[in-house]
């Protein structure tokens, strides 16, 4: 087995002018916890967005389950069907109830049978609570409640990594919590995850590392406990200060 | 000092109340109420009187539909299987109705949410028109061969109607497909020929495909006249369709591609299972007033030598015998219309409030 889930080495990407990641340099290792934060526009969304090709990148190396993220749609196929994701606005297809939402991508990205499917689909959403909305559609569901659909539907294709894109960014304040523990139990269950979030206190209690991206840049890295007490930089501090209000 | 609970207002009902509510709210509204209501009374007397009461329904008091007489439905006890069958043999006219029934199922059917899937909708639409086919034609086991050239009334038009549709909503989805695919060349080339196919008028299309294309096209491809002139129709409503689901298509939030990539669902999954229910559902209201279009222009087929049921219904008049009854035909050829359309408005609408609801 691969001891690095994550490997990255000077990852460069522009957009246009805009020169969005400056020489990402990371290993995230299997089982391990990252969070990612930095201030709004600092490149963390569009590096986790690479790690399963939906954005693409201009220069260096970035493999991922030791599968290299590129063209290939054969080898991407591959990364994607073991690399789960959950977005900032949920993405769960409106037009299907939130059973289908779940069962479909089983059936079309790995093949598996409907009762199969069903089942597997089933328990997941038993998992975070959301069983009994399964007939109804997505907008009858409250923000939390359609994250945490979105974290079924991903992990019934039972991922190795799950990456998050700021999951409680779109959500009402009451909200956030129930999406965090969910969270934070798959964290404790050993799954890979690559999280950009602003919620320190889900970094406080499940984080094996933190990085902090600044203007395309890894300002900083370190433990949770490093990050919120011992910042070694300005950028960091500043930070720090501002969510932790 | 407690306030004490109250009960809630009278909530007053009853016809008196929902009427001065609606009708009598303000002294203008009043006027008008009335106003409208003397209208529409006389319109519905004179048209009752001269619909019902003085009508004329049989063939042997012919000589009663003079000028000031009510309306002469004689005429269409007369002449109604020309408006109905066309030019299709009398004796065979039973096949011409079963064929039509056929057709009128296969939409019903079709309209039913439990047929639309990948599989069910070609089998059944296949089965639909190979039945049409065999019967209008004939020339098996005893029937007597009809060439489409005597094709003609409703069944002609529902024919030419369901085919243009069915043929023209998969090319539709294909030109609108096409028309944003991330290959320029496609993209630039379907858009010019949408454009292209956009800016003709159906008539030159049709009188192209009857007359030019025999003339360009060798004899084995050709394909008869009828076959012809309803693929260049089914290509013009495609053009128009095609347009409307890129509009239903760019609607979709960029997240439901992207929710489909990271969930590692192949392509074809996206275009069938995600991007075109959700486009045919926002565009509902464009598609069904598409297909009403659609319906109605159907009559164009006329001036190329079809016998669809307008030209049928002017050719019942067109004989001095009744020459004086096109009011009638026309009534009763707006009715046949008006019930095709009603239906069609009225499933679109049904459609809607499903989908509302959140059904696919």
């Amino acid at each position: 087995m691969h001891n690095s889930a994550i490997s990255i080495h000077g990852l460069e990407k522009y957009y246009g002018d805009f020169h969005a990641l400056k020489n990402i340099t990371l290993e995230v290792p299997d089982k391990q916890t990252l969070v990612i934060c930095g201030p709004s526009g600092s490149g963390k969304s569009t590096l986790v967005r690479c790690m399963n090709g939906l954005e693409t990148y201009h220069s260096g190396t970035l493999k991922v389950l030791g599968l290299p993220i590129g063209d290939d749609t054969k080898v991407m196929d591959q990364v994607r069907k073991r690399v789960g994701m959950v977005f900032q606005n949920f993405n769960l297809f409106p037009h299907l109830t939130i059973l289908e939402n779940c069962v479909l991508p089983q059936i079309r990205a790995l093949g598996r049978d409907r009762t199969a499917a069903t089942r597997e689909a089933r328990e997941h959403l038993q998992k975070m609570q959301v069983d009994i909305h399964a007939e109804k559609y997505p907008d009858q569901l409250s923000g939390g409640q359609q994250q945490r659909v979105a974290l079924a539907r991903a992990l019934a294709l039972k991922p190795e990594i799950m990456l998050f894109d700021e999951p409680t960014s779109a959500l009402d304040p009451e909200m956030i919590s129930e999406v965090l523990e969910v969270m934070q139990e798959l964290a404790r269950a050993d799954m890979t995850i690559v999280c950009v979030t602003h919620e320190m206190g889900f970094a406080k209690a499940v984080a094996d590392r933190v990085i902090l991206m600044a203007e395309g840049e890894i300002v900083e890295e370190g433990t949770p406990e490093q990050m919120f007490n011992n910042p070694q930089h300005q950028i960091t501090r500043d930070f720090m200060e501002v969510v932790n209000g | 000092m407690a306030i004490e609970a109250q009960a809630p207002p009278p909530s007053a009902t009853g016809p008196a109340v929902w009427l001065r509510k609606h009708f009598f709210a303000t002294w203008y509204d009043t006027v008008f109420s009335l106003v409208f209501a003397v209208l529409i009374y006389l319109a519905l007397k004179a048209f009752i009187g001269w619909a019902f009461v003085d009508a004329i329904w049989r063939v042997e008091n012919k000589d009663l539909c003079t000028h000031d007489a009510g309306a002469c439905w004689a005429v269409i006890e007369s002449r109604g299987r020309l408006i109905l069958f066309g030019l299709y043999p009398y004796e065979e006219q039973w096949r011409s109705t079963l064929a039509c029934l056929a057709v009128i199922i296969t939409i019903a059917l079709s309209c039913l949410p439990s047929f639309w899937s990948i599989r069910r909708l070609p089998i059944l639409w296949i089965a639909g028109f190979a039945t049409f086919v065999l019967l209008m034609r004939g020339g098996f086991a005893g029937l007597e061969l009809v060439t489409s050239e005597q094709w003609g009334g409703l069944s002609l038009t529902i024919f030419i109607f369901s085919a243009v549709f069915v043929i023209g909503m998969p090319l539709a989805v294909l030109f609108a497909l096409a028309r944003r695919s991330s290959l320029p060349v496609i993209a630039k080339s379907f858009g010019f020929f949408i454009d292209i196919v956009r800016s003709l008028p159906l008539l030159a299309l049709l009188f192209a495909a009857a007359v030019v294309v025999p003339l360009l096209v060798p004899d084995w491809l050709q394909g008869n006249k009828l076959m012809r002139v309803v693929i260049a129709f089914a290509i013009f409503f495609a053009a128009y369709q095609a347009e409307i689901i890129r509009a239903g298509l760019q609607s979709i939030s960029q997240g439901q591609e992207e929710a489909v990539a990271a969930l590692g669902m192949p392509y074809w999954s996206l275009v069938i299972d995600i991007l075109l229910p959700q486009a045919f559902r926002n565009t509902l209201p464009s598609t069904i007033n598409q297909a009403v279009i659609t319906f109605k222009e159907t009559s164009i087929v006329t001036i190329i030598g079809f016998f669809e049921v307008m030209a049928s219904g002017n050719a019942a008049i067109g004989s001095g015998e009744w020459g004086n009854q096109y009011v009638e035909v026309y009534v009763f050829l707006a009715l046949i219309y008006f019930v095709f359309v009603f239906g069609l408005s009225r499933y679109g609408a049904w459609l809607e409030t499903r989908m509302r609801l959140g059904h696919a």
